[in-house]
């Protein structure tokens, strides 16, 4: 509330600044004119080079007639300015400011909100306090990187320096770093678990093939490996196996103690499988995704419809609706790309190979 | 002297001095450009060996080598065809194999390249425009397409 | 909420420098000094508006608010607080936002000057400011918004390009964009002649400080541009005829005539169209150069972002201001009265072939860069115009220039007496033909075009001086009497002097980069290089890791003729969030030269690729540009109003009665 009361004062301190001087009255008569100010200055500096000696007395009296000349023609056309009041005037100055009054505000609002996020401006700006702590982390990432630079087969560095990866964002340097903590360390249950993850963040969510295969060999390693069989769950239910997806997730819930962290939000997997089946379009995807990221999929999906695209974005919406459990949408999706992309050699093959990854394979035509 | 007999001396002046440099702009012209050049180019064109030009393209996988005395040889390559590129000096921070490149030199022969300068993108984004160009051409290049997944 | 509230000031700004287009030329029209008043006042809420929009951006990125996209591309939260500062014009958004701010700060400046410059011209000067920033606003607003916000916000940024990661970097945008936005000052001043229909001196000295201090600041950027690819690309070049730099070239060379004509005209109230024409074709040459360095027509380090959309949105500025200003020249020129007469061997026909040769060589400057993209749109081929092309046409132009620049600086106003000045100049020509002679006998053998170039730059500062000499000494005279007269000269004489002079020190610095040895090879720890008389050797290899990269560094002991100098330093460098690598050169001063290495490529065996040059009396290239933008700043400091006389011509009074 406070901010639009911000930019209710701002807008008005605008409007004002055009106001102001349209409401004084002419008061410039008394104003020395600068045309004429100018070669009477320079008059009197000729004179005062003459009395330093700068300048030969003949010298000065041809550049102040020089001066002269210049200074009558500039008065001679000063008479034809000034003097602009009544009626005319008025009304000119009401135009002006009706002008003033509506274009500064009309264009401000318009453009701000075209370009603007004025949902935004409720929610206060991200907190950044912790800026220095921040650098030393930096810092320390840095370390450990150089570290491991010269010491690649330090498997213990890379299993402390992924889960850092994850929380800064870099989700692929993570999948590296576990690959590598994997490769010197050798297989374990948590460890793959955590590689499997890091993969599917890495794929927007989409459990691949890879994936699958990581966490399955934690579960052979230990069965009760709670992350990966939540994900192995959640693999079956992207391929569209919902009833082994449900027989997954309770199982999981089963085995586990109620006071488990994990339990809440395997009951919200499951919850969200019981409602009405996933694959009609308006019931699965809403309640999965945030809404956010419901509409920028089907914001994606009108433009991709009206417009086309490039292959990787029509990859990407097959992709989303697989990620939202809309498996027939993705295939119908895949179904529009190959036609709209028939010419492209390139771009179908980036198409297959997505539908391949989502096992879209024998919704194929 | 009178306004006329001033304006000719400057016309006259004005006109000598543009004489003179559209003079060197075209032997310049004629003289100093380099033309741009792909390999599949250098055979299409039938490009002469001692011609100087710019020859643009991607470092092929596992071509570059290195000599002694910073000499280093390489393959530049579109779709259609590669030539062996020769030049001694230090490559620039960006050239890595698979990457687009521009190197100027001279044919020596047509199938060797000297280059005396190697110029690699400026960022990791950049591709040099006239290797874009080429590779887009024969149908090779989709970075735009991935630059834009990335971006969005 | 201080990032929306900037984001929505800056579009009042919009709204308003649309008032001060209108409402201000409407006043002018009308002859209404009220509605004429409206444009300072909007002129200063326009620079409140910017600034606070400005001051919003560089908030975002000093405390890292990542949910800025603009922030999220372009800083990272370990970067060092001067990078995340300057990070706020490192981008294409960013510097436009810059742009716009110093279009405003110069539109406020002319906005609060009130008692200097009539109202007329002030309202109708304000107004094409303002349309010109009403243009760029929307340009900023529409397609290329600094302000756009992702939500959620990432965790971190994807940081700066780390070449622009450099203190040269961060300065060097501000001090060219004072320089190109300097000079829509002096185009809205002669579109407001036009409009106006009215130019004499008041007008000539009303623009002229903003002239100076535009063309001061663009050649303080370029410099700083040019050092910059010199440190920083690492191949010891520094400049390289490429076409970004053209785009800086091309209005320095047609503000370097401006200046001079602006000169003519205050004085001798004559070259009145010249000028006119030159200040409009100035700003066209500044707007081009932005137009090829932002739209990505160019690729280079300067093009952050290649989008056709931004591309042909500032063709259409481009377009609309270049055209617009022309046609209303060809309307509006003809009726401005015809200025005061002068012989051909003068001070102003001096002038007027300083115009015609900097005119010709800006044309051919222009050819050149834009000749290979004309060439490509209409016939798809591609070339490349390089260096050969403009050391064959530029050079040519130039050095006549400046062989006759003493001279046409030494020439009396009105008429002058080409024989006496020359006599003038005696010791000058005598000592710089000395010079090259004992120049050309100590270095017998090396190339013979460095001699001569030291030769003519060593005549450019003799002139320079004598200029000053001459007017303040006379046979017999006590020194004192000399040290009052010199000091009691204009200041802008010092400054003529300076900037003159400044050109000379460029001109050593540049002949003498043909003395410049350079050196290649391989080493190993222990081993050593030699580049002329200068050695090095590779002392130790180490990593080393900072904040935001880590480095591979080669320390090199520096020595001449077996005489230690000191240590070395260069530098490859991963900047670790984009994965790029760079190389820092090492460079060590020695006098005014300079010992410069770069490290190659980093070998599994431990041997590395080694780049060597000496480099005598490079310096000397940027101090000559930093001494040429003092003896502006000097000249800006005179604030006299002067008349040009024939100084020292016997019959004066006569002859400047008849040519008026």
């Amino acid at each position: 509330m406070v901010i639009w009361i911000i930019l209710l004062v701002m807008t008005a301190a605008a409007v004002m600044a055009v106001l102001w001087p349209l409401s004084r009255h002419y008061a410039v008569a008394g104003q020395v004119d600068p045309n004429t100010q100018f070669y009477r200055e320079q008059i009197a500096e000729i004179e005062r080079d003459r009395a330093r000696g700068a300048l030969l007395p003949s010298e000065a009296e041809a550049a102040k007639a020089e001066a002269g000349r210049r200074l009558l023609r500039a008065n001679g056309l000063q008479d034809a300015a000034v003097a602009a009041v009544g009626e005319p005037a008025l009304r000119r100055r009401r135009a002006a400011s009706a002008l003033a009054l509506s274009v500064v505000p009309v264009l401000a609002i318009a453009i701000y909100g075209a370009y603007g996020s004025p949902h935004l401006l409720s929610t206060p700006s991200v907190p950044v306090s912790q800026e220095t702590a921040k650098l030393d982390f930096g810092t320390a990432v840095a370390q450990i990187e150089a570290h491991l630079a010269q010491n690649p087969q330090d498997g213990r560095g890379w299993e402390v320096l992924a889960p850092v990866y994850m929380r800064m964002g870099r989700v692929e340097d993570a999948v590296k770093a576990y690959e590598s903590a994997l490769r010197y360390l050798g297989p374990e249950a948590n460890r793959l678990s955590n590689y499997g993850e890091a993969m599917v963040l890495a794929k927007d969510g989409l459990v691949s093939v890879e994936a699958q295969a990581a966490f399955e060999r934690a579960v052979a390693l230990d069965r009760t490996a709670v992350k990966a069989r939540f994900y192995l769950a959640r693999a079956a239910e992207q391929d569209g196996q919902i009833e082994k997806a449900k027989a997954e997730y309770t199982e999981l819930l089963s085995a586990s103690p109620a006071d488990a962290p994990w339990v809440a939000v395997v009951r919200e997997q499951l919850s969200r499988l019981g409602a009405p089946q996933p694959g009609s379009a308006e019931s699965g995807g809403p309640q999965i995704g945030s809404e956010d990221i419901a509409r920028m999929v089907s914001g994606l999906a009108t433009r991709l419809e009206t417009q086309g695209g490039s292959a990787e974005e029509w990859a990407r919406l097959m992709r989303s609706y697989a990620v939202l459990g809309q498996r027939d949408k993705a295939a119908a999706t895949a179904k529009q790309a190959r036609q709209a992309l028939a010419k492209d050699e390139a771009g179908l093959k980036t198409i297959e190979t997505m539908a391949r990854e989502l096992k879209l394979i024998d919704s194929a035509p | 002297m009178t306004r006329k007999k001033r304006r000719l001396t400057l016309i006259g002046v004005a006109g000598g001095v543009l004489a003179l440099a559209l003079g060197l702009v075209l032997y310049a012209m004629n003289d100093t450009i380099v033309f741009f050049n792909s390999p599949a180019d250098i055979q299409a064109k039938n490009v002469q060996p001692g011609t100087r030009f710019r020859l643009g393209g991607l470092v092929k996988q596992g071509s570059v080598q290195r000599t002694e005395s910073q000499q280093v040889s390489f393959e530049v390559m579109d779709g259609q065809s590669s030539i062996l590129v020769r030049y001694k000096g230090l490559l620039p921070d960006l050239f890595r194999e698979g990457q687009g490149i521009v190197a100027e030199g001279v044919l020596e022969n047509p199938d060797v390249f000297r280059a005396d300068t190697v110029l690699a993108k400026h960022d990791e984004n950049y591709m040099p425009r006239e290797v874009a160009d080429a590779l887009r051409r024969q149908g090779h290049w989709q970075g735009e397409g991935k630059a834009s997944q990335q971006a969005q | 909420m201080l990032v929306e509230a900037g984001h929505f000031a800056l579009a009042l700004a919009l709204g308003l420098s649309l008032i001060q287009f209108v409402v201000p030329l409407w006043g002018a029209r009308a002859n209404d000094p009220v509605l004429m008043r409206v444009a300072p006042a909007t002129a200063l809420a326009v620079l409140a508006c910017v600034g606070f929009a400005f001051v919003a951006l560089t908030a975002a990125y000093v405390t890292s608010d990542f949910s800025v996209l603009n922030v999220v591309e372009n800083s990272h939260s370990t970067k060092p607080l001067i990078y995340k500062i300057s990070g706020v014009w490192g981008n294409h958004e960013g510097s436009m936002l810059l742009w716009v701010l110093i279009l405003a700060l110069f539109g406020a400046v002319v906005a609060v000057s009130k008692n200097t410059v009539p109202a007329r011209l002030q309202a109708n000067t304000l107004a094409v400011q303002a349309a010109i920033t009403f243009a760029f606003l929307l340009f900023i607003l529409t397609a290329s918004n600094p302000f756009t916000r992702v939500m959620p916000a990432p965790g971190e940024g994807q940081d700066l390009n780390p070449l622009l990661q450099d203190p040269g970097l961060a300065i060097h945008p501000p001090l060219l964009y004072v320089g190109y936005v300097g000079f829509s000052i002096s185009f809205a001043f002669a579109c407001a002649a036009l409009i106006d229909g009215r130019i004499d001196a008041v007008w000539a000295r009303i623009v002229r400080p903003w002239t100076l201090t535009a063309w001061a600041f663009l050649t303080l950027g370029i410099a700083m541009g040019s050092y910059w690819a010199y440190y920083e690309l690492g191949w010891g070049g520094w400049w390289f005829w490429d076409p970004v730099e053209n785009a800086s070239l091309m209005p320095w060379l047609a503000g370097t005539a401006l200046v001079h004509s602006t000169v003519v005209m205050e004085k001798r109230d004559a070259l009145k169209v010249w000028t006119i024409l030159l200040a409009i074709l100035t700003f066209s040459l500044s707007l081009l150069g932005t137009f090829l360095v932002r739209s990505g027509v160019l690729t280079s380090v300067h093009s952050f972002a290649v989008d056709p959309a931004r591309g042909s949105f500032i063709l259409g500025i481009l377009i609309v201001f270049i055209g617009g200003s022309f046609a209303l020249f060809a309307w509006r020129a003809p009726l401005l009265r015809q200025g005061g007469l002068f012989a051909p061997v003068s001070r102003e026909g001096a002038l007027v072939l300083n115009n015609l040769f900097l005119a010709t060589a800006c044309a051919t400057v222009f050819i050149g860069t834009l000749y290979p993209l004309a060439l490509e749109v209409l016939t798809g081929e591609k070339i490349s115009v390089g260096a050969p092309f403009f050391n064959f046409t530029f050079l040519p132009l130039i050095i006549p220039l400046l062989l006759l620049l003493p001279f046409g600086q030494t020439l009396a106003w009105k008429r002058g007496n080409f024989l006496g000045t020359a006599q003038r100049l005696y010791a000058a020509s005598g000592l710089a033909i000395l010079v090259t002679l004992a120049v050309l006998a100590f270095t017998a053998g090396g190339p013979v075009a460095a001699p001569l170039g030291v030769g003519l730059g060593v005549f450019l500062i003799l002139g320079s001086l004598n200029e000053i000499a001459s007017r303040s000494w006379s046979k017999g005279s006590p020194w004192a009497v000399v040290w009052r007269k010199a000091a009691g000269l204009p200041r802008s004489t010092w400054g003529t002097a300076l900037a003159h002079a400044g050109v000379g020190v460029t001109v050593i610095g540049i002949a003498a980069t043909a003395w410049g040895v350079e050196s290649l090879g391989t080493m190993k720890v222990g081993d050593r290089l030699k580049a002329g008389s200068y050695e090095i050797r590779l002392e130790r290899l180490l990593p080393r890791v900072e904040a935001n990269y880590r480095e591979d560094v080669a320390i090199l002991m520096v020595s001449r003729n077996g005489q230690e100098l000191g240590n070395l330093e260069t530098m490859k460098r991963l900047y670790l969030t984009r994965g790029m690598p760079t190389t820092e050169a090492g460079i060590m001063t020695v006098g005014l030269g300079q010992v410069y290495a770069s490290l190659g490529e980093i070998q599994p065996d431990g041997s590395i690729g080694m780049r060597l040059y000496y480099k005598p009396l490079v310096l000397l290239i940027w101090l000559g540009a930093l001494v040429m933008a003092a003896g502006g700043a000097i000249s800006l400091t005179d604030r006299r109003l002067r008349i040009g006389t024939p100084v020292r011509a016997k019959t004066l009074s006569a002859a400047s009665v008849a040519a008026e």
